[in-house]
């Protein structure tokens, strides 16, 4: 059984600084809820290609398509990705509001979809209103949203609010009305941040924490901590000490050998110690710690790995 | 690491750092900037978003809205001096409708716009704009033997570079072209395709929005030449012969991937690629002989440990080998992962001996 917050909210909006993992979050979160059976559309907003593949499947583009299936017969669960080009939601949009056909007429001929998504803050607009209605009419039990990189992450989230102080009226102030609510229930739609334990990462996952919250009310699924070393004890000691303790005799040549990697390797952890300390008391909200693997490249093999250590019930934030 | 790195900082009158996020980009450009002001040159880092700690190192009030470059004390050697600026693109975009309006009646309208403030806010593509107006005033006022602008993250091509002709090809789209027209109202907009795109903008939105749109892109109205102009100018900057691009980037498969895209951007588009680097490296640690049957104990947890750096190392290695190779003359520098994070002069100082030397 999957663990309850993945399925808590019908969007989960993903979202970290960039180089942290964020996308991979997304697409293992992706894979955790369709082994339950769910069925799942993963949204790139930059337009990356690269979570289609990923996942199994083509490269992401505009076209709703099948990445995968998970499981057979009652359980099975299905993940589909695709890309929301601004001009193709507006074109939706259109559509969807019923405006009248001598309405839609103009707005072609004044080439208006071209216009709409090159003005500011529109483009990011369309796109969460497209995700609204794939909300609305519950297009899958989980939307995966992978915002882009953080600075733009808040941005995207704000651009329903930034778009209410310069239109009054009219039904493109209702849609970023309709955004802003959506944003605002929990029912419907959560923050999923992603950091990795080191300084920087964990300040500015923790800006974007507040900013998001109380600027629009969204609320936030646990804290995800990707590329987290494995706690090894015996690092704590040096090379010579471990070894004697296990009466196992050292060549000079893998002493000095040892002797770097576990150096190496107690400040590595240690950093991490720290900053996952920090992040508690900073943010005292619950997290889910994700493997570093040992590897630079990351495939669908490792996604499972990823998704394995994804799934459970957050630990709570000790705090004092 | 690199001799061909410490010419280029000798050389160059302009530094563009470039790559995608999260690899040590802005921190690389300032580490450049540090050794270049400490062999005596005066240096200015034009940085986008600094991480906060990053800021206060260089004494960078990330809040101030500056306009100017400050001082970095206690930096420079040898008669250099190092300056850094962080770059806020509303206070730019403001500065530029003042400087080209030459009326300040006529500006402050503009700058009361709400379609202007949310323009100047959120614009796509309106930081790009401004950091090339920017690099291009600190270059051409003299004040400095060496600019050097960190460029916001980017993956596929190089927005600041495309950046000018963009906001021109907004600027000059015919239906914001007619409304830069100079006529007095709503009714008064005659071309058939304007009207009808007002039209459906009223009903969309309503008609605040398009008195305030129209308002707009007529106090634009005059602008646009010199706009053109700029892009123009800076198009020839960036391709100059005292220009170096160094590409920024981590050894992460798709850190390397996005880096390799925006190698042949710049390259392709004529400009001079001069060095690349490849930051947050993990260490390869020297390799054990034996030990493959360690029971469990403090032990079998390093030769672990040891086995997994090795697999991460070589992994590394292998995905950002064609990152090594890129091109004749571009000079490569790899920094390992440091087991703090860069946030000081003294670490900045540090990451500079490891890049240049």
């Amino acid at each position: 059984m999957t663990a309850s917050w993945v399925t808590d909210a019908h969007v989960m909006v993903v979202a970290g600084k960039g180089g942290v993992g964020s996308s991979t979050a997304a697409a293992a979160l992706a894979l955790v809820a369709a082994r339950d059976g769910a069925s799942v559309i993963i949204i790139s907003v930059d337009g990356r290609p690269g979570l289609g593949p990923l996942l199994g499947g083509r490269p992401l583009d505009g076209i709703d398509r099948i990445l995968q299936t998970v499981g057979t017969g009652s359980s099975k669960g299905v993940i589909r990705g695709r890309t929301i080009p601004p001009q193709a939601a507006f074109a939706d949009y259109l559509e969807l509001k019923g405006i009248n056909t001598m309405l839609r007429k103009a707005a072609s001929a004044a080439s208006l979809d071209s216009i709409a998504a090159a003005t500011p803050g529109l483009e990011h607009l369309l796109v969460l209103g497209k995700i609204k209605e794939l909300e609305r009419e519950r297009a899958a039990d989980l939307i995966i949203v992978d915002a882009p990189p953080a600075g733009h992450a808040a941005a995207f989230l704000r651009s329903a609010a930034a778009l209410q102080k310069v239109v009054t009226s009219g039904p493109v102030r209702t849609q970023a009305d309709e955004i802003a609510e959506m944003l605002a229930d929990r029912t419907r739609c959560q923050g999923l941040l992603v950091t990795v334990p080191e300084e920087t990462p964990v300040n500015e996952l923790v800006e974007l924490a507040y900013d998001i919250e109380e600027e629009l009310g969204l609320t936030l699924a646990p804290i995800i901590v990707n590329a987290c070393w494995p706690d090894r004890d015996g690092l704590a000691l040096t090379p010579v000490a471990a070894a004697k303790q296990q009466n196992i005799k050292l060549s000079a040549a893998n002493k000095a050998a040892l002797d770097g990697s576990s150096e190496f390797g107690r400040v590595r952890l240690d950093i991490q110690r720290r900053q996952l300390a920090r992040l508690d008391e900073q943010l005292a909200l619950p997290r889910i710690m994700l493997p570093r693997l040992a590897t630079a490249r990351l495939g669908p093999a490792e996604l499972e790995t990823i998704a394995d250590a994804l799934g459970v019930e957050p630990t709570l934030a000790v705090t004092g | 690491m690199s001799a061909e790195l410490a010419a280029m900082i000798e050389n160059a009158d302009l530094l563009v750092t470039c790559g995608p996020g999260g690899v040590g980009k802005t921190t690389t450009a300032a580490a450049l900037g540090i050794a270049a002001a400490r062999n005596g040159r005066k240096v200015v880092v034009v940085t986008v978003d600094p991480a906060r700690r990053l800021a206060d190192a260089l004494g960078i009030d990330v809040d101030a809205h500056m306009f100017d470059p400050h001082e970095v004390e206690g930096v420079g050697a040898n008669g250099g001096s190092l300056w850094a600026l962080m770059l806020d693109a509303e206070t730019v975009f403001d500065r530029m409708i003042v400087d080209r309006s030459g009326d300040a009646a006529k500006a402050q309208k503009i700058l009361d716009n709400p379609v202007y403030r949310s323009i100047a806010g959120s614009l796509s593509g309106a930081q790009d704009y401004m950091a090339v107006e920017r690099l291009h005033q600190l270059h051409t006022s003299g004040d400095y033997d060496l600019v050097i602008i960190d460029t916001p993250p980017s993956r596929d091509a190089i927005d600041l570079l495309e950046a000018p002709d963009r906001l021109v090809r907004f600027l000059g789209h015919p239906i914001y072209r007619a409304l830069t027209l100079p006529s007095r109202s709503f009714a008064k907009v005659t071309n058939a395709g304007t009207s009808a795109f007002l039209w459906v903008v009223r009903k969309l939105a309503g008609p605040k929005l398009v008195e305030d749109t129209i308002e707009f892109f007529r106090s634009l109205s005059g602008m646009e030449q010199g706009l053109r102009q700029r892009a123009a100018e800076a198009a020839v900057l960036l391709r100059a012969r005292s220009t170096s691009f160094v590409l920024v980037s981590s050894p992460r498969a798709e850190a390397v991937g996005e880096s390799l895209h925006l190698a042949n951007a710049i390259l392709d588009g004529g400009f001079r690629l001069d060095g690349v680097v490849v930051n947050l490296v993990h260490p390869m640690p020297a390799p054990l002989v034996g030990l493959d049957d360690v029971p469990p104990g403090p032990l079998a947890d390093q030769v672990a440990y040891h086995r997994e750096l090795t697999a991460l190392a070589e992994s590394e290695r292998a995905e950002m080998a064609e990152l090594l190779h890129l091109a004749d003359g571009v000079a490569v520098a790899e920094v390992p992962l440091l087991e703090v994070d860069v946030h000081d002069i003294e670490g900045l100082t540090r990451l500079a001996h490891l890049i240049i030397d």
